[in-house]
């Protein structure tokens, strides 16, 4: 694999800045404390809700990609993707997940897919597709919101962007025109296996969180912006 | 609030082109003296109204919705008006994301929609900016998860199935908007059936879940349904979603509800012991028919083992039957099943319908036409109403229908008009066959007739008319004739109207003015208005009816009866009359003058024709014998006579001459004419004269001696110069008779009847006396003729007379004129000189001229 430092450091500061204005932002305050219950259920609601957005989006995007990434059984091997964030885990190990673990994995996953995501939207070649894959990205990040403030609702601090573990996968002009397409199909099949594990994820922890759940309004407001 | 401040600006706004000469003022206001144009220099007041300008108001009521896919748009209240350009500005923002800001459009300060679906379950922070040039202003901020404000997209592709195991249900299937993907969902579900208008609502808590069908139950079979879906979020925050398009579905076919109505009808004209009954039904509604009808069945039960089975498609039956009781039984069948049976009893020949309804009226209401009635006291099984339009064109053609044994009152289910006369007749049905039929008649609306009534006279007197009119025929009445309504008037009078009840066919208008000609027009009318039938016209007579007759026939009767008493009297006075009127005229063809020809054969039975040219005075002949000529013969005097005939008639009626025309003239106007006629009967009364032509006529010598008249009206002055020719009469006729016969020859008839009274003295005296061959009384004779013609019928008095005298006397009949010759010659005999020359007399005396 081999990545060129520009765009690493794009997709570094993409990164960052999402991680250092989630923490900035009061939104985490209890209003009647309600307890994360609502929080989850919602954040379940919005990986079901994206799931949904994803699968005509993907649609779109492998038709535009053509044959043969729009084929149902096209299953091409995992050649460049090695660093996007792996969904699939082994169910013993899923299990074994504790409560913070699993909204970390689930907050990183996402921050890093969310930049490879804009990366895609800055290829995309129609305005239809752009606007799809802008408004698929308003609500990833949506998305990323809502896990920190279960987060900040279960009192979990947000990880920090190590300054070493920038994203290793990005697509890039490196990459033939095949190999290019190869990887957002990889992509889009990656964010639709991680929307399926967010909502088991958030379904376990909707039903772990029942009995003693609060409501935790996020209330987001600008600040720095 | 609104102030209005004016400033009046006096000064010269004077915008200067190098092209124009005009001036632009500003729209707000107006300048003093008017004028499109103000020209160069001059002075004048230009004044502006300007409203006051404010700085925006806090938008408030801000809400908005999210319609799923494709966008978000937000109301909020601007508040008052600033009379400046003020933006409004829509502003939305996470926490970690500042989106795109929407303005409001110009006209619409109050709305702005996002062209973007926010994102879902991640909650948004909204709120509005207003700025102007006077300041801006925000509104509250509202923060709100966009699935909560949600209006999905309706439910698409409905469909509507049967089931064929059910025909109360239909089942119902849709495809859900793709929220429903990622939300739960409720649904409102509404139906109706095909014709109706209203919907009915599924109960909302049977559709409170997501879902993508659903089966509707308690449908009535065989009817096709329509429904429509809409759907919303399952907890009930957002909208609903529109109406979906609508579907439609046929429930399922079920076993007829309810059995036909059934009736029937019997020909009357039966014969052979075999009736023709037709057997009549109605077709099912599709509510009650639950399917589609594939046949009837009827059967027809004599007795309880005989019975004949008809499947009919149809709707009636004819069958002869026997004159015996029937039972007709008619089921309807579809595709499921049948019908109950509809029971009906055809009863013998012989039953007799009995126990009608009672009290049956009809009446139009809410546009039907109800027919109400009180049921007998008997059990009824059912009852049929049959109705018709009621029309002189077209047949009574009777629709029908069928009512429950319970039922009286209801209205009639068919295809009513309006201004038609129904006849409706209601029949109560028992288990033993059909009751006494009542019938009404009734109409839906009732309008003024298309027609009024034509009115005539039947009988018009003096003061007096009688009018008549037919009955409207029913098909121009169109409704119940109330009254009628008789306008008349004369040509100059006022009119005047006569209310007539509808029963009378004739009204008798009195008090009318005779010998007026009077105009009659006539209305009828319904409850709805009135129609005036044609103008008629009549005159009344002048006189009543027998008035003339009253008049006339004692008119007549009292003209007869003048007539009458006139005619006796005449009659009576007949002697009188005559002798006023039509005194006794000589007969000129009896003259003896003409006898006086010795040679004139005698035609003895010529008097009559010969009166004709009889002369009253010729009897005042004076006749002068000139010469005695024996050698003459008799051809001579007949010549002579000839002549003198001819001479007669070739004077110019101058030869009736003597005397002339008396008595007869104006009978015989050919005898004498002209003035001196007319001048010679001026002298009749007086006397008459005749005088003896001795020269020859017309400067001609006569041959033979001619006896001619004389045509001088003027008295023979001879008579008067020579008296003692009238005294020689009165010498010779001395006595009782001379004077009366003077008078006689004188006055010619006037006094004859005196004369005739003397002559009748005379003559038997003298009859007796006298000898009949004497020649001179031959020539008294001729004279005597003369009196006895110019008198007429006095002269036949006389003839009676002397015929009467003459039985006393010897002779026969023929020889009463020879007496009567004696007679004369007798009285004239003495008086006349003896020296007339004697005609040639042939024994017997009579010579005819």
């Amino acid at each position: 694999m081999d990545l060129r430092a520009g765009d690493s450091w794009g997709l570094l500061a993409c990164l960052c800045t999402v991680l250092w204005h989630l923490p900035a932002v009061p939104a985490l305050n209890r209003t009647g404390d309600p307890g994360p219950g609502p929080s989850i259920q919602k954040t379940y609601d919005l990986t079901r809700y994206l799931e949904h957005q994803l699968r005509s989006l993907a649609g779109t995007y492998l038709n535009y990609l053509g044959p043969p990434f729009n084929e149902p059984d096209f299953n091409p091997p995992r050649l460049g993707a090695e660093t996007l964030p792996r969904a699939t885990v082994d169910p013993d190990v899923w299990r074994s997940l504790n409560d913070k673990l699993r909204l970390t994995q689930n907050y990183e996953a996402y921050s890093h897919l969310l930049c490879y995501l804009r990366g895609l939207n800055r290829q995309a070649a129609t305005a239809e597709l752009r606007r799809s894959l802008a408004h698929f990205c308003t609500s990833l990040q949506g998305l990323l919101g809502s896990i920190a403030g279960v987060m900040a609702a279960l009192g979990y601090p947000l990880p920090q962007p190590l300054p070493g573990t920038e994203p290793t996968w990005a697509p890039g002009p490196a990459h033939s025109n095949f190999l290019q397409k190869m990887d957002d199909f990889w992509l889009l099949k990656e964010l639709q296996t991680w929307l399926w594990r967010s909502a088991k994820d958030f379904n376990r922890l909707k039903k772990k969180m029942q009995p003693s759940a609060a409501a935790v309004t996020l209330r987001l407001e600008a600040h720095g912006f | 609030m609104l102030t209005l401040w004016t400033r009046v600006v006096q000064a010269a706004f004077i915008f200067l082109t190098t092209e124009s000469i005009g001036v632009l003022l500003d729209p707000c206001g107006h300048i003093s003296p008017e004028s499109p144009v103000v020209q160069l220099g001059s002075n004048f007041t230009a004044v502006c109204v300007l409203k006051e300008k404010l700085p925006p108001e806090k938008p408030k009521n801000l809400n908005c919705i999210v319609n799923e896919e494709k966008n978000m748009m937000c109301q909020w209240d601007p508040g008052r008006k600033t009379y400046l350009e003020t933006n409004y500005t829509l502003k939305s923002e996470w926490a970690t994301e500042k989106f795109a800001d929407c303005k409001a459009q110009r006209d619409t300060p109050n709305s702005c929609t996002l062209d973007y679906s926010p994102v879902y379950f991640v909650n948004i922070e909204v709120w509005v900016e207003a700025e102007n040039a006077l300041g801006n202003i925000t509104s509250d901020h509202i923060n709100f998860d966009p699935i909560d404000k949600v209006k999905p997209n309706p439910p698409h592709n409905l469909s509507v199935r049967s089931s064929e195991e059910l025909s109360s249900i239909l089942k119902l299937a849709w495809i859900n908007p793709s929220i429903k993907s990622f939300l739960r969902l409720k649904y409102s579900i509404q139906y109706r059936t095909k014709d109706a208008s209203t919907w009915s609502q599924i109960p909302p808590e049977d559709t409170s879940s997501t879902r993508s069908s659903f089966t509707v139950q308690d449908l009535k079979p065989f009817t096709e349904y329509v429904f429509r879906i809409r759907c919303m979020k399952e907890d009930g925050k957002g909208f609903w979603s529109d109406w979906s398009e609508e579907a439609s579905g046929i429930t399922y076919e079920a076993r007829p509800s309810k059995e036909p109505s059934f009736w029937y009808k019997i020909d009357p004209s039966h014969t052979h012991g075999y009736r023709p009954v037709k057997l009549i039904w109605k077709t099912l509604p599709p509510f009650e028919a639950n399917g589609k009808i594939l046949d009837y069945e009827v059967t027809l039960t004599r007795w309880k083992s005989h019975f004949q089975n008809y499947r009919v498609n149809d709707t009636k039956l004819t069958v002869n039957l026997t004159n015996d009781r029937y039972i007709a039984t008619l089921t309807a069948r579809n595709l499921v099943g049948r019908s109950d049976a509809s029971v009906l009893t055809i009863p013998a020949c012989d039953f007799r319908a009995a126990h009608p309804v009672m009290d049956l009226k009809a009446f139009p209401k809410d546009n039907k036409l109800w027919v109400e009635w009180t049921a007998p006291t008997e059990s009824v099984n059912k009852y049929i109403l049959e109705w018709c339009v009621l029309s002189d064109k077209s047949p009574c053609i009777p629709d029908w229908q069928q009512e429950d044994g319970t039922v009286h009152l209801t209205y009639l289910r068919g295809n009513l008009m309006e201004s038609k006369c129904y006849l409706i007749t209601v029949t109560p049905v028992y288990a033993d066959g059909p009751g006494s039929p009542e019938s009404v008649r009734a109409y839906l609306k009732q309008a003024a007739p298309s027609k009024g009534p034509t009115v005539r006279t039947k009988k018009v007197g003096k003061n007096e008319a009688v009018l008549e009119w037919d009955q409207l025929p029913v098909d121009v009445q169109n409704g119940f004739i109330r009254n009628y309504t008789i306008l008349y008037k004369t040509a100059f009078g006022n009119e005047t109207a006569v209310n007539v009840d509808s029963s009378h066919t004739e009204y008798t208008l009195s008090s009318l003015t005779s010998d007026t000609l009077y105009m009659v027009r006539m209305a009828a009318y319904t409850d709805e208005g009135g129609m005036y039938g044609p103008d008629f016209t009549f005159t009344t007579p002048k006189f009543a009816q027998g008035e003339i007759e009253a008049i006339v026939v004692p008119v007549c009767l009292a003209f007869l009866l003048t007539t009458l008493l006139g005619v006796l009297f005449c009659f009576n006075k007949r002697d009188l009359i005559k002798k006023h009127i039509w005194p006794n005229v000589p007969d000129p063809s009896k003259s003896h003058i003409a006898q006086w020809s010795p040679h004139t054969p005698l035609r003895h039975n010529f008097n009559s024709k010969d009166q004709m040219y009889s002369d009253g005075n010729f009897t005042d002949v004076s006749v002068v014998e000139i010469e005695v000529n024996d050698k003459k013969p008799f051809p001579e005097d007949l010549k002579s006579m000839d002549l003198f005939k001819k001479e007669k008639n070739s004077t110019e009626g101058h030869s009736s001459g003597i005397g002339g025309s008396s008595c007869m003239s104006s009978s015989r106007p050919s005898i004498s004419s002209g003035d001196e006629n007319e001048s010679g009967q001026n002298t009749l009364s007086t006397v008459q004269y005749s005088t003896v032509v001795h020269s020859g006529y017309r400067h001609q010598v006569p041959p033979v001696q001619v006896f001619s008249r004389s045509e001088s009206t003027q008295p023979l002055l001879d008579s008067e110069e020579r008296p003692e020719d009238l005294q020689l009469v009165d010498n010779v006729d001395s006595g009782d008779g001379v004077l009366p016969r003077q008078q006689y020859f004188k006055q010619n008839c006037s006094q004859h009847e005196t004369s005739q009274d003397i002559s009748h003295f005379e003559r038997p005296k003298q009859v007796s006396s006298v000898n009949e061959e004497d020649f001179v009384r031959l020539k008294q004779q001729q004279i005597s003729d003369h009196i006895s013609q110019s008198c007429g019928s006095e002269q036949m008095k006389m003839f009676q007379e002397i015929s009467t005298a003459a039985v006393f006397g010897p002779g026969t009949e023929g020889e009463v004129e020879r007496f009567e010759t004696v007679e004369m010659e007798a009285a004239i005999d003495e008086g006349m000189p003896k020296s007339y020359l004697p005609q040639t007399v042939r024994q017997g005396g009579y010579v005819p001229q």
